[in-house]
């Protein structure tokens, strides 16, 4: 079960402090706790952005939708071992449940890579010009600055990558990627302003 | 300003520049999550002018991705399953059950086959303007009302006698197959 976390909020000339949870999805991490079939809260909110990581590391709808599947089912089942461990600097919006999410998705991503190197598909690199039906539209509809982002992403070693991965596209703060990345605030912020400046580089190249 | 000034070491600098290039990034995309463009930044979290382009142009034109509907459906029902062997008894050894979901027992137009449907939704929040959001394989270009899509929901499971209606009623089984 989730161990409660409680913080004193309020500033000292507003009275007594009051306690208060400060994840805000401990409601729906608790109702499903309490009732499985409550999940789907959680499901409905983070498919997306759990779907956005997954294709965006793994550059196929197939292996993406796998990872996702892998992802959510994992989170069931592991949803009793989930702690809730929002603190005050962690900010109003801060939902410990995604980071815990987004280290599942992030292992079920790393799974899939792993049978990819064990029977190689496609490279990595050349995914964006993969003649699947998702890549065909979107490669008809998506201006060139867009797939020039996003090949300048697609380039990026591993955690750099991740990192602005959840910074542009899940728009997570940078607390919440080092939770997922297992490093510290300040060694995430180095991470993504090396791999911003990469990207510059990158685009840089691709405009001239 | 443009970065930091290099210290002795160097590392000082280049944290001073990770950390105003991260509250620029806060800075644009709390605008994108408000669907506003970024508008005038204060000095002092402008980082160098190559790394400010390229941050806009990630957070501009990265898409969002959203799964084709079809595969958001058939998760539910896993996710339902799996809750409901979750919620037996084990000491019953009874055979699982399929518990509905709350919300699962209508479909939804996408359920009914309606990849195509044109929607733009913020993952997380308010509705977004900006940025494209790729579902199942398209484009998103338009927005259609969630009313819209309710209703669409509500008239597939509400079939009047007309034969297009049938018609209608009928390829949407079709595609649920």
């Amino acid at each position: 079960m989730a161990r409660p976390a409680l913080w004193r909020v309020g500033r000292p000339e507003e009275g007594e402090p009051r306690l208060a949870h400060l994840d805000r999805d401990r409601r729906l991490v608790e109702a499903a706790q309490a009732d499985p079939a409550r999940f789907e809260a959680l499901y409905r909110k983070y498919l997306a952005q759990v779907y956005s990581f997954a294709y965006y590391e793994l550059r196929d709808h197939h292996e993406a939708e796998d990872a996702t599947e892998r992802t959510f089912l994992s989170a069931l089942a592991n949803l009793g071992r989930f702690e809730e461990r929002a603190r005050p600097a962690d900010g109003a919006g801060a939902s410990t449940f995604r980071v815990w999410l987004f280290q599942i998705a992030r292992n079920a991503v790393a799974q899939r890579r792993r049978s990819r190197r064990r029977h190689p598909e496609a490279p990595l690199e050349a995914a964006f010009n993969v003649a699947d039906p998702f890549d065909m539209e979107l490669a008809a509809v998506r201006r060139d600055e867009t797939g020039a982002a996003a090949r300048a992403l697609a380039r990026l070693p591993g955690d750099r990558r991740r990192a602005l991965i959840l910074r542009f596209v899940d728009e997570m703060t940078t607390r919440e990627i080092a939770g997922i990345l297992g490093r510290s605030e300040g060694a995430v912020r180095v991470l993504i302003h090396r791999a911003l400046r990469s990207v510059a580089r990158e685009l840089d190249d691709t405009q001239r | 300003m443009t970065g930091a000034p290099s210290g002795p070491g160097g590392r000082d600098s280049q944290d001073v520049d990770a950390l105003i290039t991260d509250r620029y990034l806060d800075s644009i995309l709390a605008a994108h999550g408000r669907g506003a463009d970024t508008g005038p930044v204060p000095a002092d979290v402008q980082p160098a002018f190559p790394i400010r382009l390229a941050a806009d142009r990630l957070a501009r034109d990265l898409p969002r991705l959203h799964p084709s509907f079809r595969f958001e459906e058939t998760l539910a029902g896993k996710l339902s399953q799996a809750a409901a062997r979750m919620r037996l008894p084990v000491a019953t050894g009874g055979e699982p059950v399929s518990l509905p979901i709350p919300g699962l027992g209508a479909p939804s137009p996408v359920a009914a086959g309606r990849s195509d449907v044109l929607v733009r939704l913020r993952l997380d929040g308010p509705i977004e303007v900006g940025r494209p959001l790729l579902i199942g394989g398209a484009i998103t270009s338009a927005a259609i009302s969630l009313a819209g899509a309710a209703y669409v929901a509500w008239r597939i499971r509400h079939p009047q006698a007309s034969p297009m209606v049938r018609a209608a009623r009928a390829v949407a089984r079709t595609r649920l197959t």
